[in-house]
């Protein structure tokens, strides 16, 4: 597969910036970079699904595109989705194919998403976050087949924002910041450093317990263990003014079609020029529809929303999904900081590391059912062992 | 803007070459169907600016509102049994009809998930019969002699050629607009028209929502009967409503479901009818072109529109 001098611009962005890159039979290239480096848009320039501004594609056909954002079809059973795109047996099985997508947990809409487009036997396989839905033993999963299509000739593009994984997993690390690529390979500090554009090395966030974050409860727990019902109940039961992070973002997120502002004003009064600063949205300005923004900054206007409203309750699921170590932090600091105000916040989560991080409390939720409240300590001893329900 | 501009270009070329290859001039063609007389062209564009906005407002929020002919048929009928109290009470009348008539459909959609597509459209059959049923029986002139009623007593004021109705009509247009785009609950409709599931999560009450645009939808076609009965047929009679509930669809696409855009294109689709007529009176060709051109330029807007999918 071959790039050569790509661009792509978004209105006055620059998505993709003069981009060449050559790929060969057998590579799994981890494709890193932060929120809006333009990765999913170079990737979507290759599967044909966006035509670039500038620049040739020489790609090998067929693609399997996995995205970000699922495209199933909610009314049909698995094996009807399956079907529709000509599907046959995979060598991953979700069970029960009778079951509709709109029961699924959305793990298991990542599964079926990967079935689908593996079916096709791609010569080229794009993951877009895949491992951002999924369990460590989901993710370890995922990467057996994907080397084992990778043994077979398939090239595999891999794009991820947890280094460590794609370190683990990748033949190839490729990383893009501001539309163009700025490196290749590296330690992870290296690529982290690349990736961010900042000179100095990070810090990991202080761990929890800390004075100024006195009510945060963690909900943690595998994917599709009823965290999306705990999540109505709560918002149903709370009082006062409630914030919701929703987790499935396409539906329940921002209006695609709306712009910014729009989205905005919906809920909050403080203007949009002021929540785009300070929450450091990527936008050509408040007037850009919400739908062309990348995923992350589309979390970021989420969060701006939810939170400038001054809420009592925050039910906050996978606040930080798809987010990159920057933004991570930056909406880790701002549930701090609700909850030091007094709010009671909610964190309901698959990753254990943010779990700790962010709450003085966590439970664990195993098949709709939650663990006693537990301390830090007890949990990182408990926590593991209740999520797996034993 | 530039999708409104193409589809009536293309509608306009196909009559001219249309008319071309039945031997008349294309030239003369487009002359005389937009050059129909300016009074008789704002009396066509009221009812269409009315029920432009009836689709506007409901496609906005996302119900597909077909009614638009039966509301204003209940319009007419709450303002001509509301006329003995006076002007006031009988455009007060057709608007609550009308808002009642649409508010059926939005009940069954609440109560029994009825595709809101299909009962206006029946609740359509159900109006224009009950009118029928109306001037052919209780309501009937007193002559008796045709299936019509009397004239109402009452009637909108003159202002020039055109009644008073012109006022109202581009009043609600304004008012439409401003609080679509301009007041935190059209921006809650125009939410829940695009994405229900994440108005909801943003707080937005969407049941609520999809009742007040339906009532206010279907109030606008009503108030266009109302209009339409005070203004200018004076009585009722079976083809009272004459296609004006449809005619909207294709007034409100072409302005992009944007109520001030519903202005210049009900103007539009008025001017056409009016020369509409004067084509068949003077060139013997059948005032259906006008039907024929509303249906091109909804073709066209649709083929051209939305080309980006998520």
């Amino acid at each position: 597969m071959r790039l050569a001098n790509i661009s792509k611009s978004f209105g006055a962005t620059r998505a993709v910036d003069d981009v060449s890159l050559e790929l060969h039979a057998g590579e799994i290239v981890g494709l890193v970079g932060e929120n809006g480096a333009g990765k999913t848009t170079l990737m979507r320039i290759v599967a044909g699904e966006l035509e670039p501004d500038r620049g040739t594609v020489l790609a090998p056909a067929p693609i399997g595109f996995v995205h970000q954002h699922f495209v199933l079809v909610n009314a049909f059973t698995i094996a009807e989705n399956l079907a529709l795109v000509g599907a046959t047996a995979s060598e991953i099985e979700l069970p029960d194919e009778s079951r509709l997508v709109a029961d699924l947990s959305i793990g298991e809409k990542a599964k079926l998403e990967l079935m689908k487009a593996i079916s096709r036997k791609p010569s080229l396989l794009i993951l877009d976050e895949p491992t951002s839905v999924l369990t460590p033993a989901e993710a370890a999963e995922l990467f057996a087949v994907m080397r084992r299509l990778a043994a077979n000739g398939t090239i595999v593009v891999f794009i991820s924002h947890k280094i460590p994984e794609v370190l683990e997993v990748a033949t190839r690390v490729v990383v893009m910041r501001g539309g163009k690529i700025v490196a290749e390979g590296g330690t992870a500090e290296e690529i982290v450093r690349e990736a961010s554009g900042v000179r100095r090395p990070r810090r990991r966030s202080d761990s929890a317990g800390m004075a100024g974050a006195p009510r945060i409860t963690a909900i943690v727990g595998v994917a599709g263990n009823g965290q999306a019902e705990l999540a109505a109940k709560l918002r149903r039961e709370a009082k006062g003014v409630v914030a919701a992070i929703p987790e499935d973002r396409t539906r329940d997120g921002l209006i695609a079609e709306m712009t910014i502002a729009e989205n905005l004003a919906l809920r909050t009064s403080v203007p949009a020029e002021q929540l785009i600063a300070n929450y450091n949205i990527k936008a050509s300005g408040p007037n850009q529809k919400a739908g062309s923004l990348s995923g992350g900054n589309q979390q970021k206007v989420l969060l701006a929303r939810e939170l400038s409203i001054n809420p009592n309750v925050i039910v906050a699921s996978e606040p930080t999904r798809g987010l990159d170590a920057e933004a991570t932090r930056f909406v880790h600091d701002r549930l701090r900081d609700a909850a030091a105000r007094g709010a009671e916040v909610y964190l309901i989560t698959s990753d254990l590391d943010e779990a700790f991080t962010l709450g003085d409390t966590i439970q664990v939720i195993y098949r709709g059912r939650l663990s006693q409240p537990l301390s830090p300590e007890e949990a990182a001893e408990q926590a593991p062992r209740l999520m797996a329900g034993l | 803007m530039t999708r409104a501009i193409v589809a009536v270009a293309a509608a306009l070329a196909l009559v001219a070459l249309a008319g071309w290859l039945f031997g008349h001039s294309p030239i003369d063609l487009l002359t005389i169907l937009l050059g129909g007389s300016l009074d008789e062209t704002i009396l066509k564009a009221i009812p269409l600016l009315l029920t432009g906005l009836t689709i506007a407002v409901a496609f906005r929020a996302g119900v597909w509102n077909i009614g638009g002919e039966g509301q204003f048929i209940a319009g007419a009928l709450a303002a001509f049994v509301a006329a003995r109290f006076g002007l006031a009470a009988a455009l007060a009348a057709s608007v609550i009809a009308g808002a009642a008539w649409a508010s059926i459909a939005s009940l069954l959609r609440w109560w029994r998930n009825a595709p809101e597509v299909l009962t206006t459209i029946l609740l359509n059959f159900i109006a224009i019969n009950v009118l029928g049923w109306c001037v052919n029986g209780p309501l009937q002139e007193s002559s008796a002699r045709y299936p019509q009623t009397d004239a109402v007593s009452i009637a909108l004021p003159q202002i020039g050629d055109v009644h008073a109705g012109v006022v109202l009509a581009a009043a609600v247009a304004v008012v439409a607009w401003w609080l679509l785009y301009h007041t935190r609950e059209g921006l809650r409709l125009r939410a829940t028209g695009f994405n229900p599931a994440a108005a909801k999560f943003a707080g937005v009450n969407v049941e609520a929502q999809i009742f007040r645009a339906m009532a206010v939808s279907g109030g606008c076609a009503g108030l266009a009967g109302g209009i339409e009965l005070l203004g200018v047929t004076h009585r009722l009679f079976e083809r009272f409503a004459a296609g004006y509930g449809y005619s909207g669809i294709a007034v409100a696409l072409l302005a992009q479901l944007h109520p001030l855009g519903t202005v210049v294109s009900a103007f539009f689709f008025g001017a056409l009818a009016t020369g509409a007529g004067e084509l068949q009176r003077s060139a013997n060709i059948s005032a259906t072109v006008a039907t024929l051109i509303q249906a091109v330029v909804i073709f066209t807007m649709i083929l051209f529109g939305r080309r980006e999918r998520a």
